[in-house]
């Protein structure tokens, strides 16, 4: 099963209103078969610009990150039952980033004469 | 003497032999023979290489340049990394031109900065500004 990552932005909430968001969305993918790794809270900020959801403009919200893994069935039925949800303001899947930070051998000069002109074989 | 001699055949082309034939006081008869026909045998060959300096590596080559975020793994999430790639005024990203960086770091912080502004983590028309007096890494005015 690959594994997935959950950028949640929530409305700003009070505390046990946000718990309870939270417990919803997670059982609900558990439901369809995930398997929740970690949820880490990226902490409540300012918004980077304006977003209107559900007739409401929000300039605040609250920071979330799922770390799952799941069937790729589960994407699209998740956004679905994501965008009902009227405390969800943005949530996005994306795939768990692969940290690689193998060896970055530096920049290699690259020959430019050989890479412009043509030579006669 | 000899070996000076089979150097020099070596090195100077036919028309100097004749002025080499006159100084070389004390050559044999044998060393006469191998002037005049310009070859030099299988000895004097390897006494002659191993006169050549050893083919290496050039020993005081510099390590190759290296891009500021050589080695540093770039996420979406790290929207203060990614903000001193991108213009405090505009909030458009800068060029490989003025960031300085490689192909391959430059396309992942392009990457990053694009998919932080569609899920709503970093502004899209301006920098954070909380993140305004972080260290320059891109002067636009002085490119790399």
């Amino acid at each position: 099963m690959p594994r997935y990552e959950l950028a949640l932005i929530l409305k700003a909430m009070q505390r046990p209103e946000v718990a309870a968001t939270l417990k919803r969305t997670i059982e609900a993918l558990m439901e369809r078969g995930a398997v929740v790794r970690n949820l880490e809270n990226l902490g409540e900020r300012s918004l980077p610009y304006k977003i209107s959801k559900h007739n409401q403009d929000h300039r605040r919200g609250g920071y979330f990150l799922v770390d799952f893994d799941g069937p790729p069935a589960i994407v699209s039925t998740m956004m679905d039952h994501l965008g009902r949800d009227v405390d969800v303001i943005r949530p996005t899947f994306l795939k768990h980033p692969v940290s690689k930070t193998e060896e970055c051998s530096g920049i290699i000069p690259v020959n430019y004469e050989d890479k412009l002109y043509t030579k006669k074989k | 003497m000899a070996a000076a001699a089979t150097l020099v055949v070596s090195f100077r082309g036919w028309g100097r032999l004749q002025q080499l034939l006159g100084a070389g006081k004390g050559a044999s008869a044998f060393c006469a023979v191998l002037w005049r026909r310009g070859y030099t045998s299988q000895q004097e060959l390897e006494a002659h290489k191993v006169d050549l300096p050893i083919e290496m590596e050039n020993p005081y080559k510099d390590p190759p340049k290296r891009c500021v975020l050589c080695g540093i793994n770039v996420d979406y999430k790290n929207v203060q990394l990614l903000s001193q790639f991108v213009s405090p005024y505009t909030g458009r990203i800068y060029g490989r031109h003025i960031t300085g960086l490689c192909g391959k770091k430059q396309k992942e912080i392009s990457k990053a900065i694009k998919r932080a502004h569609v899920i709503g983590f970093m502004p899209v028309v301006y920098k954070d500004p909380t993140f305004l007096n972080d260290p320059k890494i891109c002067d636009i005015r002085h490119p790399e």
